[in-house]
């Protein structure tokens, strides 16, 4: 390591001395204004074409070049700006003019750990979201929710309508049955934390497991509107630079930094309203009807209330018909000298959910930082602190526990008076174990968190030279998550936990995620600037500590609101631990634009497998080849014409505690005893690891059309599997390697600005993908997968092999039969944005899932409960009469949505600067929309739906869910 | 760059550690030279176990055998257990795992027991019978119970990887016997006390002597669920069997609320007034066992009440609710004395002692206000009494079922709804991958 320092020293020294030995003769000066403004352009890059030679403009738009001989072409660029390239003749100073401009410089793409590549050399098909595209129609909650209909070859699935989500972002299909589904998340390069945490909820439901209490996944916490770009890698072929932790793809997240120059601030307020976006109904009972129900008795009932009221209660709409009201506000600066950028921003977001007392709050801060210490020297800080704040009620499965409201609205008759008397007592639910205006007015299910996500980036130029560039960078930062949930059910609620009056949860959970990489990197050109070679070397940490404490209290002192004051308290603590540690390399080769090669691999070790130091190595190999660029290319039409192909291997260890058989706490009467867990651990097992190959082809015609088509063959070997084993053992489950998952696919990506006129501009893009899934190896026979679905009596994900991973079966008369899948046959989003007349900006975003099936089994509680809408019709009580087995509760879940749709106008700038003068540069004002219509068969609230929250396979299957809300918001953006 | 030098200096150093398992002891750990405070832990934990799975055994098979229902949030109780429509039994839904799986983790439970004993010598050879007598009790109590929900099970267990075949009934309790004796073995070489604890639950029969008569009580009635009349009569002379005795003598599981403990899971919440009934989740009284039952038989009162109105679900409905147990603390006995009377009544039929069996009933009847039986003495009358007895003084605690289809009378039990069905077993589950 010494000597290595010492070298860069030597570094540093012959790059103090490069100026002298290449000094010019000829200096050019000169200032670059922006077009508009006549304001000097800051920090232009000013290049003499075709060379390396260069400078940049310092703040006020002033620059410096010196040059070896006149005449030249001078190139300036930079981000934001178009790019000018201007003849210089003679030494006397010139003016430069740019234009503000958003798409003036190529897209790149990071393609390594700490490289990036032009969008038109890329050889996966990598989809970027832009801010505009991101947060530009509508206003957005969360990351995750955000994305629907913006990226190809993703399957998003809402687990909850609550505030503040619960989604589970599936790229490619499923390529992870037991172990971790969802997308690796960086942002600025963190590894953040997109964990869904139990608040202990299940223990006053009766629900059976964590995932079913509803909880958001935490990628919650990041705003939205402070990012400035999202990559997805959505294959192996793409991520295989992030080995172990790459098999469901990533998400890279880069956040909105300073731009220098001028300080720009900028001001943002939306405000709208959540409502239900589809209401079931009640059923439209009649005095028969009711007592061909039930009975006399009820009819009496059911007439006394229509004599008093003259219509039903309608709890559907006492309960879900609340409009929650929306604000979001939002302010930031960016700027900055030639030696530090800065971005700062705060936002606070507060939603108000479709149910009363329901809600999600947001506050984040954020100050990005990028400081030049020196040519050699450069570094990037981003600070995200965060506190959120959400209340989600009660929804899901549960068993006798008199919360869900699915379950107490469906065996709620409508005639039963349920609201509180003059004194404030509720009336207790004579027809379930839950009176829900109680529920929703008084039990409480809370969490809040403090965040702080800290990235660092050092960059270190270690030399620069005209053929070779070699820089060190290291980056990597934390992620501190501390959370606290807090379930409160009234000692006056209806029903009682064995008997005791009241429950309270309190969990404390905190979260350390750390990570850092350390990279060389050597650009290197030669044969005369015809090939470009990026060589990295580097080595990966990634750490990651849980703790999550949940204390519970049973049988509560009358009104208190604290775990001690009860009679029985219960505690249990989950503790976890993760080392990764990794190694990789890659070479990405570029001749002339025309062949675009890369190879690289990495080698990686985690704890989370059996033998923590064994290493497991991810290859990959890319090849992309743009015939426009050779020279027997002489179709003008068409821009470009690129094949490209790759294949990459990434892998997937076990969850945490997979390897180790437990012993489980038993006590009895005072005693402390111990009894096995039912999990069987697996000391050798082996991550999970997918290899894939893509192959694809890109088309522009006239600079104006692009089509991006993709097929993609994706198999997971060694799949983890917790299978269920024969509880004979002792054991009900066991995860170990057993299957290998194949998905393949099709992406395909039209983009065109169809008319750019004066006065009309409209770009429309479509995006149309599919992937099919089937097991190809099963090594244990075919089995029901635990926690998804509820037995092959109602229906169940269901592992076997030569069928889809996302199969449906129930027993049918004895046989066990497919029923449905929940892969749908294909999804497609078609996006339009359009202007008019300079100063409108339209735009809509339609979403179609064709195909896939659900199970819903909310309204097997509706039937039961006698209150589905249907049953009045004959079909609906030739339902009642068919065996309650799968076939009667699966159902289609296609649907086509409006997911978006806005109408800006941008007040023009003359008429800003007569009133304000220069204070204030832009105002924008808008009303926009979100899931405004859905045309769909299915039954329920939402064909999109989960009850079982994001993890593993969970999608599809309906118990009582959080109804999905629409929301409309009036906006206002202002620049300064 | 120093930082970054570090920083690579330390990644490139870098092993990772193996983690011991943060959460809970490992199996691996207690196999192998467990100390005696291991053992103990064990042990309380099969006591502690053989409670699971128990309220779906009572509630589910009571369901099936038309003693009760449960109105709860699973509509599975009042549809695939009593046959609605016709559907039949789902193998991997919760009646049919519930208790399966509860019983055999309680029977790994005391194999792990087993074989760590085998491989310590942290107790010596007389402590380690007590530890064996009693943890072959315990799996035999367990296969009993397997046996009688499912009337097949599997014996050989002990390695998980090498499952034995499944049993068909009268070999099973075949097994359960042999099992039993082997423990009567073993207790009889255990001195005089037990060395790990024991819960209240076992209050009388705590010591290797006296839980030997919990062990022969459970080969008497294995013996006449066998068909075997004399030895459950040689049995009951070494059990806690007692003509006169309290019917409620006998060891029991006993429930705590405390963390890691389990609530007695039959009991339910009672309707505080008309005002406020139970209308969560409700065990409620078959009708019929309400209105078959004798005039003037306390055991009604004392197990059941009316409710302040009839609970309604899914087409059926019910007046009387449970009232089995005062709380959810109250003890579920294992075996207790009311039973053995029971069984030396059956075994005394199955050897044609019928004026004995008649007295064995007379003596149930009286315990619950009735007078003494005055029936024919003959095999069919007395089964039939005995029956009547079993179904008024076992109620709601999983006999009925077993009782009504080992006499091959299940297809006679009661449907409430027309296109119901009656199943008189639950099916083995989905994963023993039959």
């Amino acid at each position: 390591m010494k000597k290595q320092t010492h070298h860069s020293k030597w570094m540093l020294l012959i790059l103090l001395m490069l100026p002298v030995v290449f000094m010019a003769q000829e200096t050019i000066t000169g200032r670059v204004v922006i077009q508009e403004s006549g304001e000097g352009a800051a920090f232009m890059n000013v290049i003499e074409d075709g060379t390396k030679n260069g400078t940049a403009t310092d703040i006020d738009g002033y620059f410096t070049l010196s040059v070896e001989k006149l005449p030249v072409k001078l190139k300036i660029f930079a981000l934001g700006f178009s790019e000018e390239l201007v003849d210089v003749k003679t030494t006397g100073p010139i003016t430069v003019q740019v234009e503000e401009s958003s798409e003036s410089l190529e897209e790149v793409v990071v393609t390594g750990l700490a490289s990036s590549i032009k969008r038109s050399n890329l050889a996966n098909a990598v989809s970027t979201v832009t801010a505009e595209e991101l947060v530009g129609n509508t206003g957005q909650t969360t990351v995750d929710g955000a994305l629907y209909g913006k990226v190809t070859g993703v399957n998003i699935t809402s687990s909850s309508g609550a505030p503040g989500g619960g989604f589970a972002l599936r790229l490619r299909g499923v390529s992870s049955i037991n172990g971790n589904n969802q997308p690796l998340v960086i942002v600025d390069g963190v590894y953040v934390n997109n964990v869904e945490i139990p608040s202990g909820l299940r223990f006053a439901s009766g629900g059976n497991a964590g995932n079913e209490e509803n909880s958001s996944n935490r990628l919650a916490d990041l705003d939205p509107n402070d990012i400035e770009n999202i990559e997805v890698l959505k294959g192996s072929s793409a991520a295989a630079i992030y080995g172990q932790r790459g098999n469901a793809g990533v998400v890279i997240i880069t956040t909105k930094r300073g731009k220098g120059g001028r300080t720009k601030i900028s001001f943002s307020q939306d405000t709208g309203i959540n409502v239900i976006q589809n209401k079931l109904g009640l059923r439209p009972w009649t005095a028969q009807s009711v007592e061909n129900t039930f009975n006399a008795a009820e009819r009496a009932k059911y007439e006394a209330t229509i004599a008093a009221n003259g219509e039903l209660y309608d709890y559907e709409e006492e309960i879900y018909g609340n409009t929650g009201f929306i604000t979001d506000t939002r302010l930031s600066a960016t700027g900055g000298d030639e030696k530090t950028k800065f971005y700062v921003g705060g936002s606070y977001r507060d939603e108000e959910g479709i149910i009363k007392n329901t809600g999600f709050d947001r506050l984040s801060l954020r100050a990005n930082i990028d400081h030049r210490i020196s040519d050699v020297f450069d570094f990037t800080s981003t600070t995200n602190y965060v506190r959120s704040n959400s209340s989600r009620s009660f929804t899901g499965n549960e068993n006798e526990g008199g919360l869900s409201y699915g379950y107490t609205l469906a065996f709620t008759r409508p005639w039963v008076n349920l609201y509180p008397d003059a004194n404030g007592a509720y009336p207790n639910n004579p027809n379930y174990s839950g009176n829900p205006l109680f529920v929703r007015d008084q039990a409480k299910n809370e969490d809040s968190n403090n965040r702080i996500i800290q990235g660092f980036k050092l960059n270190t130029k270690l030399y620069t030279g005209d053929k070779n560039r070699v820089r060190f960078v290291v980056n990597g930062g934390v992620d501190y998550l501390a959370n606290e949930t807090y379930v409160y059910v009234p000692e006056t609620h209806q029903a009682r936990i064995d008997g005791q009056a009241g429950f309270i949860a309190q969990g404390k959970n905190n979260f350390t995620q750390f990570n850092s990489q350390a990279i060389g990197v050597w650009d290197h050109t030669g044969l005369k600037g015809d090939l470009n070679l990026t060589t990295q070397l580097g080595v990966t940490y990634l750490k990651q500590e849980g703790n999550l404490v949940n204390g519970r209290g049973y049988d509560l002192a009358a009104g208190q609101t604290n775990v001690d004051q009860s009679v029985n308290q219960e505690i249990d603590q989950f503790k976890s631990s993760e080392e990764d540690f990794g190694y990789f390399s890659q070479i990405e080769a570029n001749y002339k634009d025309r062949f675009i090669a890369t190879v690289g691999y990495r080698l990686d070790k985690s704890s989370r497998n059996g033998d923590p130091n064994k290493l497991y190595g991810f290859p990959k190999a890319s090849l992309a080849v743009n015939f426009n660029n050779f020279d027997f290319w002489t179709l003008e039409a068409v821009n470009q014409f690129k094949f490209r192909t790759a294949y990459g291997e990434t892998g997937n260890p076990a969850a945490f505690g997979a390897t180790f058989t437990s012993l489980a706490t038993a006590n009895i009467g005072g005693s402390l005893g111990v009894s096995v867990a039912g999990l069987k651990g697996d000391p050798d097992v082996e991550p999970e690891t997918a290899s894939e190959f893509e192959i694809g082809l890109d088309i522009g015609l006239f600079n104006r059309i692009s089509l991006e088509a993709t097929y993609y063959y994706k198999n997971v070997r060694d799949l983890i599997l917790s299978r269920s084993l024969p509880a004979s053992s002792g054991f009900t489950r066991e995860t170990t390697n057993l299957a290998d998952l194949e998905n393949k696919g099709v992406e395909l990506a039209l983009r065109g600005d169809i008319l750019n006129g004066e006065n009309f501009t409209w770009n429309t893009g479509v995006q149309f993908y599919l992937n099919r899934s089937e097991v190809t190896r099963l090594d244990v026979p075919a089995f029901a997968q635990p926690g998804a679905g509820f037995g092959t009596g109602l229906g169940t994900f269901y592992i076997e092999e030569g069928k889809p991973v996302t199969q449906l079966v129930g027993s049918v008369n004895g046989e066990l039969t497919q029923v449905g899948n929940v892969e749908p046959d294909f999804q497609m989003a078609f996006n339009n944005s359009l202007t008019l007349f300079k100063q409108w900006d339209i735009s809509f975003l339609l979403q179609w899932k064709e195909g896939g099936e659900n199970l819903n089994l909310s309204r097997f509680l509706t039937d039961l409960g006698q209150t589905t809408p249907d049953l009045e019709t004959p079909e609906g009580q030739a339902r009642l009469d068919s065996p309650a087995n799968a076939v009667r509760f699966v159902e289609p879940a296609g649907y086509v949505r409006l997911r978006e749709a806005s109408i800006y106008y941008r007040i023009p700038r003359k008429n800003i600067s007569s009133i304000f003068g220069d204070v204030i540069s832009d105002v924008k004002l808008g009303v926009s929309g979100r899931n405004l219509f859905t045309i769909t068969d299915y039954s329920s609230y939402d064909p999109e739906v989960s009850v079982n929250g994001g993890a593993g396979l969970s999608s599809g299957i309906e118990v009582a869910p959080f109804p999905s809300s629409k929301q409309y918001y009036f906006h206002l953006n202002v620049n300064f | 760059m120093m930082a970054g030098s570090v920083v690579l200096t330390s990644l490139l150093s870098c092993s990772i550690d193996e983690i011991a398992d943060p959460n809970g002891p490992s199996v691996d750990v207690v196999s192998n030279a467990a100390t005696k405070t291991q053992l103990d832990e064990l042990a309380v934990g099969i006591e502690s176990s053989i409670r699971n799975g128990l309220g779906v055994e009572v509630t589910a098979s009571g369901i099936m055998a038309r003693e009760l229902y449960l109105f709860d949030a699973d509509p599975r109780n009042t549809g695939d257990l009593l046959g609605k429509n016709g559907i039949q039994l789902d193998n991997n839904s919760f009646y049919s795992t519930a208790q399966w799986n509860g019983n055999y983790r309680a029977i790994k439970n005391a194999n792990v027991l087993i074989e760590a004993i085998s491989n310590t010598d942290a107790v010596d050879v007389t402590e380690k019978n007590g530890y064996l007598g009693f943890a072959k009790t315990m799996i035999s109590y367990e296969l009993i119970q397997i046996l009688k929900s499912y009337h097949q099970a599997r014996v050989d267990v002990s390695d998980p990887d090498n499952l034995g075949p499944l049993l068909e009934i009268s070999a099973g309790f075949d097994y359960v016997i042999q099992l039993l004796n082997e423990a009567n073995t073993d207790l009889n070489a255990a001195g005089t006390e037990f060395v790990f604890p024991l819960s209240t639950g076992f209050s009388g029969f705590d010591t290797p002597s006296t839980f030997l008569e919990f062990n022969r009580a459970l080969v008497a009635v294995a013996s006449v669920y066998n068909g075997n009349g004399q030895d459950a009569l040689d049995a009951l002379d070494d059990s806690f069997f007692n003509l006169s005795g309290a019917l409620e003598t006998g060891p029991k599981h006993v429930f705590g609320l405390g963390g890691n403990d389990q609530a007695n899971p039959v009991f339910r919440a009672p309707s505080e007034s008309a005002a406020e009934p139970n209308n969560g989740d409700q065990i409620i009284v078959h009708d019929s066992w309400i209105n078959d039952a004798e005039a003037g038989d306390t055991r009604v009162a004392d197990k059941t009440a009316v409710r302040p109105d009839p609970s309604i679900q899914d087409d059926l409905s019910g007046d009387y609710e449970t009232r089995l147990y005062a709380s959810s603390t109250s003890p579920v006995d294992l075996v207790r004395n009311e039973e053995l009377i029971l069984v030396y009544a059956e075994a005394n039929i199955l050897t044609t002692n019928f004026v004995e069996a008649a007295n064995a009933l007379s003596v149930i009847r009286n315990s619950a206000g009735l007078s003494d039986y005055t029936g024919a003495l003959t095999q069919s009358a007395l089964t039939d009494e005995l029956l009547r007895q079993r179904r008024y003084s076992l109620w709601s605690e999983n006999h009925r079922m077993f009782d009504m289809w080992r006499y091959g009378r299940s297809q006679t039990l009661p449907k409430d709804r027309s296109g119901d069905v009656i199943y008189s077993s639950f099916p083995i589950p989905l994963s023993e991958n039959l």
